[in-house]
């Protein structure tokens, strides 16, 4: 048998090579930041294992034990008005929520920043009907949008995903333009411009990898949001649909309990918050990571 | 000397100044006109704001001069269509000012020098390597750096392999903007006798843009001072630099001290008074009149020819050179 040696976890930063070492080493300075990423793994772990840690299924209902209170034998945070188990309600709830706040953030991300890569990099005409367009997106309050265009769509899964996407959009255009029009400026774009180098290869092997910390940021900044609307519209009906098990829906089952049975209401409602919490803390650290002046 | 390879010709570049500013017209250069030929350094001399940058970015099209035509061997570089510019590209290079922001931090050396060759042929991977690897051996480098990223390096290391990526198509012209500019005084030496070896070696032309003398008359074949967006004297190095006409050039020399006192004191020339006049209102007539002591009524009320004053074609813009000359 071979011995196994403990992974040392210095040695193995060392290992990731210069700029690795660099970024995670100073992560790990910022306690916030190592909250805020903490958190997040927590949550993605709970959502991508939920079969395995939930004690009960989501939806199994059990008449013996309607609405009991938390901590009661068998249910650790009690049971529903159907009688279903909260915390595995709870801990599968975790799927959509993630899933909504992770997709519309991508989608925002990969359809926003090619438009604001190619809109800051040649200016013009498409340039200014971009940012008009833009503009008024923002003029209007991102869950307004969302909601709108929720409604328009109509309640599903996807449906949500493409709204809260497109409610987050802006941003990542925004955040692609100003980018790409810094760095055009920069000598090293100009020498490839002098060198020849086609403006395919000068978009997406010089401008986009250097406006990745930035973008990273946005979208570690916009997952939260997305959670936040996500919880809003299922609130509102118009997200994940019951019986599917979402933070955002249980919290506005809970709703007609909240006299009698608070708990309902008070589990998915600290959920969410602290889930978007996390997820903020991790993107100002991100920030604070990849702003020059920090360093 | 056979041909010119690169003819620019009345060169003129306006840029809209900022409108808190008043708004105008900031004429960053004025009718400049030029020649290089086959093989030849030219040095470009001016001060701050002479608008010498700006004719290297002119000549290699990263801007789009307001007048004039800059003719690379032949060619209208001013007028010709994108496609045809980026093919023409691969022909005349630039070196950078700055070699820490003119180098992508995100990518090895290997992938910065091989850029350009991929641009620009269907070389196979290990072809382009290869190359790559030539060039940075020719600007000597070891080939470990190939691997390194440039925040690794030096800045006179960063410099080689900016010289390195200009050179590795062998180009016919190099415009280098200010290569020394951001160096420290002890790796300046080293990168000037490298580009003078590989000139040499490698046969190109030069546009050579820098404000400081001794650095043009070390590697310079014909010197071109430029003032408030014009050449006011152009001339072989050698001329030039032991018989400055224009008053401007006569300064510019005196302000550079020499290491003989005596010599030093023995030395003539014109001292200027104040600052340069604005780029956006220039004076009537020569540009210099402000501040020149010759000046006369007749340089406020009209702007100086070139007066031819060699066999070599030394020529400077200056009325009083022009009566100084009949007088003789």
């Amino acid at each position: 048998m071979s011995l196994t040696i403990a992974p040392d976890p210095a040695a193995m930063l060392e290992a990731a090579g210069q700029s690795g070492r660099h970024w995670l080493r100073r992560l790990v300075e910022r306690p916030p930041a190592v909250i805020g990423l903490a958190g997040v793994i927590v949550v993605v772990v709970v959502a991508v294992f939920a079969p395995l840690l939930a004690p009960y299924s989501p939806v199994a209902s059990s008449f013996q034990a309607v609405l009991a209170r938390p901590f009661t034998a068998g249910h650790l945070l009690g049971t529903d008005e159907l009688g279903r188990d909260v915390l595995s309600r709870m801990i599968y709830g975790a799927q959509p929520t993630l899933e909504v706040g992770v997709l519309a953030t991508g989608l925002a991300l990969v359809v926003g920043v090619p438009i604001g890569l190619v809109s800051g990099y040649y200016r013009g005409a498409a340039d200014m009907l971009a940012m008009r367009i833009t503009d008024v997106v923002l003029a209007f309050p991102f869950l307004l949008v969302a909601i709108g265009l929720a409604a328009i769509f109509g309640p599903s899964l996807r449906n949500v995903v493409l709204a809260l996407g497109i409610a987050s959009l802006p941003g990542f255009v925004r955040i692609a333009r100003a980018e790409a029009m810094a760095l055009r400026e920069q000598d090293f774009v100009q020498a490839a411009i002098v060198t020849g180098v086609r403006d395919r290869v000068i978009l997406f092997r010089h401008l986009l990898p250097n406006m990745a910390g930035p973008i990273l940021v946005q979208a570690t900044l916009t997952i939260p949001g997305a959670i936040l609307g996500s919880a809003l519209l299922s609130y509102l009906g118009l997200g994940v649909q019951p019986p599917t098990a979402s933070w955002g829906n249980m919290l506005a089952t809970a709703q007609e309990y909240l006299f009698n049975d608070p708990w309902l209401a008070v589990f998915p409602g600290v959920a969410i918050f602290l889930a978007t919490l996390c997820f903020n803390l991790l993107g100002d650290g991100l920030r604070d990571l990849f702003d020059p002046a920090m360093r | 000397m056979t041909g010119a390879l690169l003819e620019v010709e009345r060169l003129t570049m306006e840029f809209r100044a900022h409108r808190g500013t008043g708004g105008g017209r900031v004429q960053a250069v004025r009718g400049v006109s030029f020649t290089i030929g086959k093989g030849e350094i030219l040095g470009l001399v001016g001060e701050t704001g002479s608008g010498k940058t700006t004719v290297g970015k002119c000549v290699v099209r990263l801007l789009n001069p307001s007048a004039g035509t800059v003719r690379f061997d032949g060619q209208d570089i001013t007028r010709v269509p994108r496609g045809k510019l980026r093919q023409l590209r691969a022909r005349f290079q630039m070196v950078f000012q700055d070699p820490y922001s003119s180098l992508d931090p995100r990518m090895t050396v290997a992938r910065i020098v091989a850029e350009p060759v991929r641009a620009h042929t269907t070389d196979s991977a290990t072809e382009v390597r290869a190359k790559a690897a030539r060039a940075i051996e020719r600007v000597g480098l070891p080939s470990g750096v190939l691997q390194r990223l440039p925040h690794e390096l030096s800045g006179g290391q960063r410099q080689r392999v900016g010289l390195a990526r200009a050179l590795v198509l062998e180009p016919q012209l190099l415009i280098a903007d200010e290569p020394v500019s951001a160096l420290d005084v002890s790796v300046r030496a080293g990168i000037l006798n490298l580009l003078a070896d590989l000139q040499r070696s490698m046969g190109f032309s030069c546009l050579f843009i820098t404000h400081d003398l001794s650095v043009a008359e070390f590697l310079c074949d014909r010197v071109a001072v430029m003032y408030l967006g014009e050449i006011v004297e152009v001339g072989t190095r050698d001329e030039l630099f032991a018989d400055p006409r224009h008053p401007y050039t006569q300064s510019l020399l005196a302000a550079a001290p020499l290491p003989d006192p005596v010599r030093q004191r023995g030395r003539a020339g014109a001292r200027l008074a104040g600052e340069p006049a604005s780029n956006v209102t220039p004076p009537p007539g020569c540009g210099l009149n402000p501040r020149c002591p010759l000046a006369d009524d007749r340089c406020i009320a009209e702007a100086p020819a070139f007066t031819v004053v060699s066999a070599l074609g030394h020529m400077t813009r200056c009325h009083r050179v022009e009566e100084r000359q009949s007088a003789q």
